[in-house]
């Protein structure tokens, strides 16, 4: 599995501090289910072939339970992505 | 003040960007630099040759420069991915960065190399070899690719020796230090020797840097002129250049394309000129300067090369004016052979302000013609290189702007996943 872009909602405060919100994904049976990101465990900036973004690992409730996810906003395309980590 | 300078060389640098892309970016999971692998051309259209490749695949004998098929012959499951034009600039822009946090005085040399004038800094980073360690492991950690790092008194012997062993080193080469670490290296090693002179050095005995280090000059004067006084130097760690962190001026302006397919008619040849001129006289533009001497060279299928100049009546950017010339010259040079690469090349550059002098058949032409080239430049700037172009190119078989880095090389179709 490779890294895909996905939906998110965020919010930007005044100092310019993104927090991701809801992150909408497809499930097994190809249906968008949205989720709320509960918490964040921590954010950095990355810098990566030169290319910025900054990275998320937050939790979501899934089936009833927390599940550790990591999500990256990439500073230049604007874009979501989650990381796949298999 | 000791001076000190730093060089620095991305190892494998086409290839190891890819491999960054490709595992933090795109999140694949094989490493490129760990499996014998190189950044090699498209076939189909003719550039077919390994452009970077990964140490593994150098441990096959692969070379930069080989043809596809040889390389596929010295190893048959080498991975090969296309190149990515628009990555290596943002990865040599983002490695700048870097650089001038540690120095004010930053050369970049190519697109994968620098130079640092580390020179009083050691109240800052420590001694140079710290700052080095600093340097490389700062560039791996922020941007997840490796560096040599060569430290020195001047830049010959700081490039010298970021090539000594890799990946991932910092090694010195102080003056004192040439005899041991540089003298008992072939002599092809050294900077600014290239097969023909290390031919023709060896024909004169000089096998290794330090033989060429103790020749006597006259010698090398007689054979090799002026040059040879500079690799005499070289090879004695001598080099007076000094870290400019700004680029000199462009001294020429010159592109040239392979061709997908043999050309074997005048006029197909011309289209290709043309679209030549274009990209050639659009740089000039940019640049807001203008070119004496207009230069045409053709390979043609047996890759024999020829060239032609010509000065023109006044100095000129403006494309009608180029291609007319270059179409000159290409009647003149021209043997019929079918033609495998075309390029133009300018020189004799004039900055700024020149007068014209006023051609007695062609009058108001000159006005209208550069009017036409600027509004065409401002399209293509605000709306992209090909927003705008000459009919003649409307679904011929010719990219309207030939030369330099072609869209597809800038940016490879990935067949899943994403790419940035």
């Amino acid at each position: 599995m490779l890294n895909m872009p996905v939906d998110v909602i965020a919010t930007f405060n005044v100092q310019g501090k993104i927090r991701p919100n809801y992150i909408r994904l497809e499930d097994e049976e190809h249906a968008l289910q949205t989720y709320k990101i509960e918490n964040i465990i921590f954010s950095r900036e990355e810098k990566y072939a030169g290319m910025g973004a900054i990275h998320f690992c937050c939790n979501i409730i899934r089936n009833g339970c927390a599940q550790t996810i990591h999500i990256k906003y990439h500073v230049k395309t604007h874009q979501w992505i989650l990381v796949c980590d298999g | 003040m000791d001076k000190i300078v730093f060089h620095i060389d991305v190892n494998s640098a086409f290839l190891s960007w890819e491999a960054v892309y490709r595992l933090r970016i795109r999140g694949e999971k094989t490493d490129l630099r760990e499996i014998p692998s190189a950044v090699a051309g498209d076939v189909k259209k003719r550039h077919g040759i390994i452009l970077a490749r990964s140490t593994p695949a150098k441990k096959y004998g692969v070379r930069t420069g080989d043809t596809i098929s040889d390389a596929l012959k010295l190893c048959p499951n080498l991975v090969m991915v296309p190149p990515h034009y628009d990555l290596y600039e943002s990865c040599s822009e983002a490695m700048m960065e870097i650089l001038k946090e540690f120095s004010p005085r930053v050369e970049q040399y190519s697109v994968d190399e620098a130079f640092c004038d580390m020179t009083g800094t050691v109240g800052l980073y420590g001694s140079a070899v710290v700052a080095a360690t600093l340097l490389k492991d700062k560039i791996y950690n922020e941007l997840g690719f490796t560096v040599n790092v060569g430290i020195s008194t001047n830049k010959i012997l700081a490039k010298m020796a970021s090539d000594f062993k890799k990946p991932n080193q910092v090694h010195t080469l102080f003056p004192e230090e040439i005899e041991k670490k540089m003298w008992n290296l072939p002599v092809g090693d050294l900077f600014f020797v290239g097969p023909a002179t290390k031919r023709r050095l060896q024909t004169l005995g000089i096998h290794t840097i330090g033989q060429l280090a103790r020749t006597d000059p006259d010698i090398l004067r007689a054979h090799f002129k002026k040059y040879g006084e500079v690799i005499h130097a070289f090879a004695n760690g001598i080099d007076l250049s000094v870290v400019a962190d700004e680029a000199p001026p462009n001294k020429g302006y010159g592109n040239s394309t392979t061709i997908a397919f043999d050309v074997d008619d005048g006029s197909t040849a011309r289209m290709v000129l043309l679209s030549l001129a274009e990209k050639v006289c659009t740089r000039l533009r940019a640049d807001k300067v203008m070119a004496t001497v207009v230069a045409v060279s053709i390979v043609d299928m047996y890759f024999r090369h020829s060239s032609h100049q010509m000065t023109l009546i006044s100095p000129s950017n403006i494309t009608n004016e180029i291609f007319k010339a270059s179409c000159k010259l290409f009647d003149q040079l021209w043997d019929g052979t079918p033609i495998r690469q075309l390029g133009i090349y300018t020189s004799k550059i004039v900055r700024g302000e020149s007068y014209k002098q006023i051609n007695l058949f062609d009058m108001n032409r000159y006005e209208k013609l550069s009017r036409l080239d600027e509004t065409v430049d401002a399209i293509r700037e605000r709306y992209g290189e090909d927003s705008v172009m000459r009919a003649i190119f409307l679904n011929g078989p010719i990219y309207h702007m030939a030369g330099g880095i072609s869209p597809e090389k800038r940016k490879p179709k990935y067949q899943e996943g994403i790419a940035l």
